[in-house]
C-alpha cells in the first residue's frame, strides 16, 4: 500500500490539487460562504483523477502486481490524505482568522469555526460516496462522476450555510473560545459520519471497478 | 512442467466470443501467439491477467490458480502490452523509480545492465523514446524484477524490421537458458519464424491449433512454406464478386 500511496503523490498528483488544498485561507476573506473552500479542493482531486485518466494511470497500474481493489483503496487514501491535509489547513487559518480578525461576524453563514470544520466533514463525505463509485464505475467517466457530487454537495453547502441564520442555531456561528466545546459534539458526529461515509464509498468503488473490463 | 496453463477460456461480448481457449506454454518456451487483427489475441491475454472478466475458463501460471494467487504470481510476471503509454511526459527515471517499489525482488543491477544493453537514457521523457525503445523499456523492467514469464502482446507492431530483428533475438536469448518462458502475441508472423519454439493459433476467438514450431509447421503441410503463408491461407475470405471497388 505504501507504494500505491507513492505513486499516487509522484505520479498522479496534479499540482492544482496541492494548491486547492491550501483554500483554507480563504477564511480570512470577510462576509463569504467559507464552505466553498471544500468545493474548491474536491475541484483539486477532479484535476488528479483527470490526470490519472489521461496518463492513462489505470493502465500502469493494470500492469503492477496488485490487485485491482488495492488500485481502488489507493485512490480512496489519495482523497482522504487530500481532504485531511485541507481540513488540517482550514484548522490553522481558522486560529489565524480568529487572532487576527477579533470579533469578526461572517454575516453570509458560518463562522471559521468548528461548525465550520464539522460542515467540511460532512461535505466531503458526501462527495466521496457519490464520486468515487461513480468514477470507478468505468475508470473514465471522471467529469460525469465530478459532476453528479457536486449537485448534492452544492445544496448541502447552501443549506449549511443557512443553518446559523435559524435563531434557534445561531450558536454554531460562536466564535468565543468559550463557546467551543459546545460544538465538539457536533464536529465528532461529523468525523464518524466522514469515516463510515470512506468506508462504504471504498466498498461500493472496489465492487464497481471490480466489474469493470480494462 | 507447463508454466502457463489455460483452459477453456471464454469471454462473451455481443459482437465477439473468446470461445473455450485452451493451451499450455512450457517451461523455456517462446510461444507465439497468432491470428489476424481481432481474432481474440489481446482477450486471451487480457482475460489471463485478470484485466477482463472471463465468463469461464481457469488459468494456472506456475502451477498456482490465478484468481487465487494474483498477488504472488504478478510479482514474477512481466507484461508488456504494447510500449509505454502511460505518463507520457514523466521522465523515465521516475517511472522506474514508483515501479520498482511494487517488487520486492527488484535487482537493481540488472536494471542498470539492460539500460546500457539497450541504452535507454534514464533522463528522457516517456514520449521521446522511439517505439521499439518504448517495448524495449518494459522488458527491462520486467528481466529486472526477475520475471519468469513475460506476456507480450503485439510487441513488435509499429517497430522497423532492424528493431523487431532485434526484439525477436532478445526473446529467443531469454527463454534459451530454460528458466524464463515467454507468450508473445502478433500478427507479423515473419517475427516468430525466428524466435518461437511453439505456437497458438487462434481464428475467430477459437483455437485452431496449439503446438510445436515443429508440429504447426506438419500439421498445415502443404499449404504453405512459413507460417505466413499458412495463415493467409486459412484465413483469406475470398472478395465478394459483386463488391462494388
Amino acid at each position: 500500500m505504501k507504494a500505491l500511496l507513492y505513486k499516487q503523490l509522484r505520479l498522479v498528483c496534479h499540482p492544482m490539487t496541492i494548491v486547492f488544498c491550501l483554500s483554507g485561507i480563504m477564511v480570512i476573506i470577510p462576509n463569504y460562504p467559507y464552505t466553498v473552500i471544500f468545493f474548491y479542493v474536491t475541484l483539486g482531486l477532479f484535476f488528479s483523477f483527470l490526470n490519472a485518466r489521461e496518463q492513462k494511470d489505470l493502465y500502469y497500474t493494470a500492469l503492477l502486481p496488485v490487485p485491482k481493489r488495492d488500485a481502488v483503496r489507493a485512490g480512496c487514501l489519495f482523497t482522504a490524505l487530500t481532504e485531511l491535509l485541507s481540513l488540517a489547513v482550514l484548522a490553522l487559518c481558522c486560529l489565524l482568522s480568529a487572532r487576527l480578525q477579533p470579533g469578526k461576524d461572517n454575516l453570509v453563514g458560518l463562522d471559521p469555526n468548528l461548525a465550520l470544520l464539522a460542515a467540511g466533514f460532512l461535505l466531503y463525505a458526501l462527495f466521496n460516496i457519490v464520486f468515487l463509485p461513480s468514477f470507478y464505475k468505468n475508470g473514465y467517466k471522471v467529469g460525469v462522476a465530478f459532476f453528479k457530487a457536486a449537485v448534492p454537495m452544492a445544496l448541502l453547502m447552501l443549506a449549511l450555510e443557512i443553518l446559523p441564520h435559524i435563531p434557534a442555531l445561531s450558536w454554531l456561528d460562536d466564535m468565543d473560545a468559550a463557546a467551543q466545546p459546545r460544538l465538539i459534539p457536533a464536529l465528532a458526529a461529523s468525523i464518524a459520519v466522514y469515516i463510515i461515509g470512506m468506508l462504504l464509498s471504498f466498498r461500493m468503488s472496489a465492487a464497481a471497478y471490480e466489474r469493470v473490463d480494462l | 512442467m507447463n508454466i502457463l496453463e489455460v483452459k477453456g477460456l471464454t469471454k462473451r461480448y455481443p459482437a465477439f466470443t473468446l470461445n473455450g481457449v485452451s493451451f499450455a506454454v512450457p517451461e523455456g518456451a517462446v510461444m507465439g501467439f497468432i491470428g489476424r487483427n481481432g481474432a481474440g489475441k489481446s482477450t486471451t491475454l487480457k482475460s489471463i491477467l485478470g484485466m477482463v472478466h472471463p465468463d469461464a475458463g481457469k488459468v494456472k501460471v506456475f502451477g498456482m490458480d490465478y484468481a487465487a494467487n494474483e498477488r504472488a504470481i504478478r510479482r514474477e510476471l512481466g507484461v508488456v502490452l504494447g510500449g509505454v503509454d502511460f505518463y507520457p511526459k514523466k521522465k523515465i527515471r521516475v517511472i522506474t523509480d514508483v515501479t520498482r517499489r511494487f517488487y520486492d525482488n527488484w535487482d537493481e543491477d540488472k536494471y542498470r545492465h539492460y539500460l546500457r544493453l539497450f541504452a535507454i537514457d534514464e533522463e528522457k521523457r516517456v514520449d521521446q523514446l522511439s517505439s521499439g525503445m518504448k517495448v524495449k523499456y518494459m522488458i527491462a523492467i520486467a528481466l529486472s524484477h526477475n520475471a519468469r514469464l513475460l506476456i507480450l502482446d503485439e510487441p513488435t507492431s509499429g517497430l522497423d524490421p532492424v528493431s523487431r530483428d532485434e526484439l525477436t533475438e532478445l526473446l529467443r536469448r531469454l527463454a534459451a537458458d530454460g528458466d524464463r518462458s515467454v507468450l508473445f502475441s502478433t500478427h507479423i508472423t515473419s517475427d516468430l519464424e525466428k524466435c518461437a519454439t511453439h505456437i497458438a493459433f487462434i481464428k475467430d476467438g477459437e483455437l485452431q491449433y496449439t503446438g510445436s514450431l515443429g508440429d504447426f509447421r506438419a500439421h498445415y503441410k502443404g499449404v504453405g512454406a512459413t507460417l505466413e503463408d499458412i495463415i493467409v491461407h486459412v484465413e483469406r475470405r475470398p472478395l465478394d464478386e459483386g463488391a462494388i471497388i
